[in-house]
């Protein structure tokens, strides 16, 4: 303590000072719109995990006294077809389509960066044989291949494993998509890093490549990861939801966000808010997914735009 | 130029045997015996074996993949399992022509309502106008098409209930039917055209060149029409590739739910029976529409624009 006892030092005064540059949730906090997005996304996982038991209504029960009803005391917000209460099932289906979406992007994270980072680190023939096989999956436009898989393995995966396993398989299928996408965005990344002068110090001051790798690019990495899976829930929400469509998705008795849209369909004249109900939910997970994606990278990468 | 050729070339066939050989090892990997679901009751090993020849099943994977591309090559896509040995490429070859009509016609839609939309928004850039724009091609490109059908629906429903003439809800066979597909398949491509007008227009007025323009005391309108708007748009040839991509997965949603007998309902119809042939057939096919766009565009990049280097 006694050493530093000369307040005027300016150094001595800047550290004191201690003013931290903001930290990245300030800088998340400052976008408005994100901001509220983020509130928004932590409130429904909330009513996700939550929800249900708080709720306390069986999604499978059928009131046949009432079937498609409007919104009630009994459903606050009415019945579907059999019965099912909206908002039960509402709950319950937001549980899967989050799962889905957390089952895919760890898929993306686990499988995904790493390769990207191996790629673009090690360059030469690793680089080579990742990147053709990341654009291998990229021959198939959008959510093609998808549907293919889920298409062929989906019924067995039911029959053999249960409904949990087919919920694997969707997401699995939807991560055939998006691993090639995160790899490729972390290969592009590390190859920038690699040229940076902070990573030819480490390695002038004769560094391991595994500890360049660990201390200095994966720290580097891991704001881009967390971005990028994040802008990427819309898409396993909405794959999740067209598969769903397609038939291809969880099947019944379970439901999900994108199908109480399609059961809702048929019914559309009878009981419009059948319909509305999942449809804004997921319109509105989509919108908030994006403004948190959007606001995370300019929060993560302050001189950028 | 040559250079460019070969190299595209070789792209192109690397995607090629990507589409081939991913869609074969998945439709070789699917559960279940094609041939017992085909022979249903009638079980005979003498059929059995026979069939399974018929089918190929006897040969080694290697030799089998490449029987299923020279065939590929051929343009015969297999038979399909549950149309008692139908042509895989006759069911597609009815399909075809009604998907890449209403996803042409949804691509010349949002062409021509996305650009003016983005232009408008660049031109007046920071004002509420602009605003307005931004949000709503936001809007348009995030709402997932099976949300927005059901909208039209309540819309259609509500000018029938009126009272007003009204578009068909779903169905196929006269031209009003196509109307409302043609705008969902279109609405999200119009979001996406028109921010990326928008961002390139931005760009291109940004320019030292359109500063010079107008420092030389040139018409507004001239400086637009003839400095900002030649360059703004070239961009907008690469979108070809992605948008047919878009138009691809679209077509599943819309051809479902609107009833429309193209490719993307023959597709789900297979899921449903397990024809696999017709799956792999149909994904095949699209897939390859989406490389020839792509190369397409491409192509036309370099004839609008000498100064893209095709090297690269």
């Amino acid at each position: 303590m006694a050493q530093h006892s000369r307040p005027t030092d300016p150094v001595e005064a800047a550290v004191r000072d201690n003013r931290r540059p903001p930290g990245f949730f300030q800088r998340l906090a400052r976008g408005r719109t994100a901001l509220i997005s983020l509130v928004f996304v932590i409130v429904i996982t909330l009513a996700a995990l939550v929800g249900p038991a708080l709720y306390g209504v069986d999604p499978t029960h059928t009131d046949f006294a009432s079937n498609n009803a409007p919104p009630s005391r009994a459903h606050v917000l009415g019945t579907d077809r059999l019965g099912h209460d909206t908002l039960a099932r509402l709950l319950a289906g937001l549980r899967v389509s989050l799962l889905v979406a957390v089952v895919v992007e760890a898929i993306n994270i686990l499988l995904g960066a790493p390769l990207g980072l191996l790629a673009g680190y090690f360059g030469g023939w690793v680089d080579i044989v990742i990147s053709r096989l990341a654009d291998m999956f990229f021959a198939f436009p959008g959510l093609l291949l998808a549907i293919l898989v889920a298409a062929v393995f989906g019924q067995a995966v039911t029959e053999q494993y249960g409904s949990t396993a087919r919920l694997v398989l969707v997401a699995g299928s939807l991560s055939l998509v998006g691993w090639p996408l995160m790899a490729r965005y972390v290969r592009g990344q590390v190859l920038s890093l690699r040229e940076r002068d902070f990573v030819l110090a480490a390695q002038v001051i004769g560094q391991s490549k595994r500890g360049i790798l660990r201390r200095h690019i994966l720290p580097n990495v891991a704001g881009l990861v967390i971005t990028a899976a994040t802008l990427d829930v819309v898409n396993a929400i909405v794959g999740e939801a067209t598969l769903s469509l397609l038939g291809l998705g969880i099947q019944a008795p379970a439901t999900s966000i994108g199908k109480m849209i399609v059961e809702a369909t048929p019914f559309l004249a009878q009981n419009p808010i059948l319909i509305f109900v999942p449809s804004i939910t997921l319109t509105l997970l989509v919108l908030a997914f994006s403004f948190l994606g959007d606001g995370m990278r300019r929060a993560f990468d302050p001189t950028g735009r | 130029m040559l250079r460019f050729f070969v190299r595209r070339g070789i792209s192109m066939v690397f995607v090629l045997f990507s589409l081939t050989f991913l869609t074969f090892i998945i439709g070789h990997l699917a559960p279940g015996d094609p041939i017992l679901v085909l022979m249903g009751a009638r079980q005979d090993p003498a059929i059995y074996a026979r069939l399974r020849h018929l089918y190929g099943f006897d040969q080694p994977l290697f030799t089998q993949y490449l029987n299923y591309v020279v065939l590929l090559a051929r343009g015969d896509l297999g038979l399909s399992f549950s149309y008692e040995g139908r042509p895989v490429r006759e069911l597609i070859a009815q399909g075809l022509p009604i998907s890449f009509g209403v996803g042409g016609l949804a691509l010349l839609v949002s062409l021509i309502v996305g650009v003016p939309l983005g232009l408008l928004a660049a031109l007046r850039d920071g004002t509420f106008a602009d605003r307005g724009l931004v949000a709503l091609a936001l809007g348009l490109y995030s709402i997932p098409s099976f949300v927005l059908i059901p909208l039209i629906w309540m819309v259609n429903l509500a000018i029938f209930r009126a009272g007003y003439p009204n578009l068909p809800q779903a169905g196929w066979g006269t031209p009003s039917h196509i109307v409302l597909p043609v705008l969902v398949l279109a609405a999200a491509n119009i979001g996406y055209i028109t921010q990326l007008t928008r961002a390139s227009m931005l760009e291109v007025l940004r320019d030292d060149y359109v500063r010079t323009a107008r420092a030389k005391g040139l018409f507004e309108r001239t400086v637009i029409l003839r400095h900002v708007l030649r360059n703004a748009l070239l961009p907008l040839i690469t979108l070809l590739g992605p948008t047919t991509a878009f138009l691809v997965t679209g077509a599943f949603i819309v051809e479902v739910l609107f009833n429309i007998p193209g490719v993307g309902r023959i597709a789900v119809e297979a899921v449903g029976r397990r024809d696999y042939p017709v799956i792999q057939g149909t994904t095949i096919i699209l897939g390859i529409a989406v490389v020839i766009m792509n190369l397409v565009s491409d192509l036309l990049y370099h004839v609008f624009d000498p100064r893209i280097q095709l090297t690269e």
